[in-house]
């Protein structure tokens, strides 16, 4: 539209910067600006990364598993790997800078993940969005800790909880449940954390949480008892069925109360047993008076069957406490066998040990210094007929030393005795171990032979003929037992062994008093009278053949008379021959007659008094008139003697019909035996005072 | 097609002292300061191009980092939530059996903006240093660049379209992560620098008597 062209503006010099350089520019300038800012406000605001280790790292992934506090996100985790060994899985997780101050040393971190046990379902939420860890910390920000262990399970007490922590032993037939609640009246005030078992696998244990403000409601007098299951009584009031709740029903809880006040408030990490149902709680109350108990390990060396949980322990004889737990124990460390061991607790009431203070320490000290001295506990018989066994605690004077053992795990250590047990169950065993060892069988084929024999025999001609030999027998041996002869003659025979007897008495009279009669002193004195007592003692020795002569018709008479006496079944006359024949006196006669007719003859060479010679003729007097009775009592004895020769001679004959093996004859032919026995001994008698008639005489 | 030809003198409104409006194309007098017709301003050669050529390109690279680094889709699903950068999620798609979708968010969102910074950078090196390459090429390229710079929203487009359709509440959830903004803003500012970029300067070498602005 202008036809004119403008003239060209001519500018000189230098422009100033802003003129030279674009605005634009500001536009990359704010970019950095804000990149800058951003990445360091990210890095500003980056928390501290923590390492916490855990056995399993179930569902947690990187970058999208969170950390919750009181569910509330505050930290991710950033990377999930191993620890060095590949023992554990190591999260590092990205905390929030605001509470990293927090994550001290008491920090608590566990995997929530959906449960289902009888208590509930839990960690519903994390079916959906997955599992997340759950931290617990106190109130106290004490500073960083970055490396942390995880738990398994989540703490009894979360965070900002406060509570009681107590140590629950389970009595005898009580079942801990981890995470059932704990109640009184009805209120759960507390929870038990999952049950564990004891070092040595006898007791069962589990930490339990009272919370605020119900702790104070447990005392020394508190007693825990088991509510899980209902029982049910039939009683005069009529049946009763008697559960706490459903939920403890199934779930399993425990209750408890404090039936007496005055109790001390219990402190954290008290110990308490929980007992079966309420009764046994509240009656154990009364029944030990809540002193202090002392736990005792007896390991056994012999493995009996009989001893159970809650028999008795004795010291002294009086119960002091009982037996918790048994166990049968392998330890090849310990024991260097692989023998299985009776490993028991034994509860001791303190109390009842009779101490002045009665606490767990001095109870210690008081078995310490018995032991030291000799105390064992062993196990004795508590009952005959059901073997059932107790434990006693005893003084063994003769036992090795050995030493309470303090420190053991889990309870002190006190050594053992071997046991005493009678066991009738044993004896019984042995007993039916012998009958069934009895050859029965070896018997009842024996019995059948014997049978078979036996109606072989009755079978026979020769039984049959045998009766009759049989009754000529007895008729024989009835003529020979009422001839008069024999039966005078056990009065004989006695008096003959009188007659003898009184005849030695005197002979060991003079003798002694020849002994004692101090010759040599009287020597002088006696000369004078050495040519009467000589010819006195010459009319003496004279008289002896003629003794002799009757002895041996008498030792000839006896030796029928013998038979004829146990034909009689005189056997207290034949064991008195038996007797007189087995003296010392007799047996070593002929050995010692020369000496003894030495000694006669030097004593009656140094005879000097005649009452000496005067007493011996009186005992010779008597030897006499002893003989007469032998004389007299023999003089009826040959006709006694062919009878029972007679008799032998049946008898033989009837025997010779028998069976070789019958017990008649066996018997039979023992009787015979005897009689020959019992003849051949008297012939012997007869015998030796043949040869030695002064040998009855002197009885020696 | 040969548009141009070195050997031959071409009238340029330069040479013939004449300086044309940008905005309604009247021709006016050297010297002319705004145009008499549309008021819009007009000066033969911008002096100002080349920097605000080279401000816009560095706003873009630095909108273009976060835009690779930073996620650009969260997806939250019941299962958990998952978030996917552009080279990421193209990787993912290529292991799980889609090379084709890959290659094309690759050409799409990593290899085209790139191939813009790589152009641009070019043309702006080319018109203050000087090159051997033909003008009419370099127009050709720009040309390119120019038509281009409007597709190049596409990705911010598909994550718009997704976060917006895909709100399910709990089951399933689509929100555009950073990166979506930072590529929007990488895409303005190479768009913002192409514009910048004033074309005639790509023929002025050809008469080296010419002053240079």
């Amino acid at each position: 539209m202008t036809d004119r062209i403008p003239e060209l503006p001519v500018s000189n010099g230098r422009r100033s910067i802003l003129e030279r350089v674009s605005i634009v520019w500001l536009v990359p300038l704010a970019a950095l600006a804000v990149s800058l800012w951003v990445a360091w406000q990210s890095y500003n605001d980056r928390g501290p990364l923590i390492e916490v280790e855990f056995e399993q790292a179930t569902g947690i992934r990187q970058g999208e598993t969170e950390l919750k506090f009181r569910d509330v996100p505050v930290g991710l985790v950033e990377d999930v790997g191993f620890s060095d060994a590949l023992e554990t899985v190591r999260v590092s997780i990205r905390l929030d800078k605001d509470i990293a101050d927090f994550v001290d040393d008491d920090a608590e971190f566990w995997i929530v993940q959906p449960e289902v046990t009888t208590q509930g379902v839990s960690g519903l939420d994390t079916v959906l969005s997955g599992v997340f860890i759950e931290a617990s910390w106190d109130r106290a920000p004490d500073g960083l800790v970055t490396t942390h262990r995880g738990t398994e399970s989540a703490p009894l007490l979360r965070s900002g909880q406060s509570g009681l922590s107590l140590r629950l032993t389970a009595g005898p037939g009580v079942q801990l449940t981890g995470g059932a609640p704990i109640l009184h009246k009805g209120v759960e005030v507390g929870r038990i954390g999952p049950p564990e078992l004891t070092v040595d696998g006898t007791v069962a244990r589990s930490e339990a949480i009272i919370f605020a403000p119900y702790d104070r409601l447990v005392s020394s007098n508190t007693r825990f008892w088991d509510t899980s299951g209902f029982t049910f009584s039939l009683g005069a009031n009529g049946a009763e069925l008697d559960f706490s709740s459903i939920a403890t029903l199934i779930a399993g809880g425990v209750a408890f109360d404090t039936v007496v006040s005055g109790g001390a408030p219990a402190s954290d990490g008290a110990d308490f047993v929980v007992f079966v149902d309420e009764g046994a709680a509240r009656s154990s109350l009364f029944q030990d008076d809540g002193g202090p108990v002392l736990n005792l390990t007896a390991v056994f060396e012999d493995n009996f069957s009989g001893l159970t949980v809650g028999a008795p322990v004795l010291l002294d004889g009086v119960t002091v406490g009982e037996v918790a737990n048994v166990n049968g124990i392998v330890d090849m460390d310990r024991f260097g066998d692989t023998n299985v061991r009776l490993s028991t607790s034994l509860v001791l009431r303190t109390s009842k040990l009779g101490l002045a203070e009665a606490t767990g320490e001095a109870a210690l000290d008081f078995l310490d210094a018995r032991v030291t001295a000799g105390l064992r506990a062993r196990l004795i018989s508590a009952s005959l007929l059901t073997g059932g066994l107790k434990v006693e605690l005893v003084d063994v004077p003769e036992a090795q030393d050995a030493v309470l053992d303090r420190d053991a795990e889990p309870f002190a250590v006190i050594p053992v005795a071997p046991a005493e047990i009678s066991d009738v169950s044993a004896t019984a065993e042995g007993v039916m171990e012998r009958i069934n060892n009895l050859p029965i069988e070896e018997l009842l084929e024996a019995a059948t032979t014997f049978l078979t024999s036996a109606t072989r025999l009755s079978d026979s001609d020769d039984l049959q003929a045998i009766p009759g030999d049989v009754r000529g027998l007895v008729a024989d041996l009835r003529g020979v037992t009422s001839a008069p002869e024999l039966q005078a003659l056990p009065g004989q025979a006695m008096e003959l062994i009188v007659d003898l007897q009184a005849l030695s008495g005197d002979l060991r009279g003079i003798a002694q008093s020849i002994e004692t009669a101090r010759a040599v002193e009287r020597v002088t004195a006696a000369i004078d009278a050495t040519t009467e007592a000589a010819s006195g003692v010459g009319a003496s020795v004279e008289g002896v053949p003629a003794l002799v002569e009757r002895l041996s018709a008498v030792a000839a008479n006896a030796e029928a008379l013998e038979l004829q006496t146990l034909v009689d079944e005189a056997t207290e006359t034949v064991t008195a021959a038996r007797g007189l024949l087995q003296d010392d006196g007799t047996k070593t006669l002929p050995t010692r007659l020369g000496a003894a007719l030495a000694e006669l003859e030097a004593a009656l060479a140094e005879l000097r008094t005649g009452g000496a010679v005067t007493n011996l003729n009186a005992a010779l007097a008597s030897a006499n008139s002893a003989g007469a009775a032998v004389e007299a009592a023999a003089a009826d004895l040959p006709g006694v003697i062919a009878r029972l020769e007679q008799m032998t001679t049946d008898a033989s004959d009837a025997f010779a019909g028998f069976d070789e093996d019958s017990e008649l004859n066996r018997t039979a032919r023992a009787a015979l035996r005897d009689l020959q026995d019992a003849a051949r001994a008297i012939e012997q008698l007869a015998r030796t005072l043949e040869r030695n008639p002064n040998a009855i005489i002197l009885g020696r | 097609m040969e548009r141009a030809h070195p050997k031959t003198p071409v009238l340029t409104a330069r040479s013939a002292n004449l300086v044309g409006c940008g905005h309604c194309g009247e021709a006016w007098p050297m010297g002319t300061t705004r145009c008499g017709r549309c008021g819009a301003r007009v000066a033969s050669r911008d002096p100002a191009s080349l920097q605000r050529v080279w401000a816009w390109w560095v706003a873009g690279i630095i909108a273009y980092i976060p835009a690779l680094t930073e996620p650009m889709l969260v997806t939250r699903t019941l299962l958990g939530s998952e978030q996917s950068t552009i080279v990421g999620g193209a990787i993912e798609l290529f292991v799980y059996g889609s090379p084709g979708i890959a290659l094309i968010i690759l050409i799409a969102s990593v290899g085209i903006p790139v191939a813009k910074f790589g152009c641009i950078a070019y043309l702006a090196w080319t018109v203050s240093k000087g090159t051997q390459a033909s003008p009419g090429s370099r127009n050709a390229l720009y040309e390119v660049v120019e038509y281009i710079g409007r597709w190049s929203m596409i990705d911010v487009f598909v994550v718009a379209i997704l976060a917006s359709l895909v709100q399910f509440n709990a089951v399933a959830t689509v929100t555009p992560g950073p990166a979506s903004l930072a590529f929007a803003l990488s895409v303005v500012f190479t768009m913002l620098a192409a514009q910048s970029f004033d074309s005639r300067l790509i023929w002025d070498g050809l008469d080296p008597a010419e002053p240079g602005r």
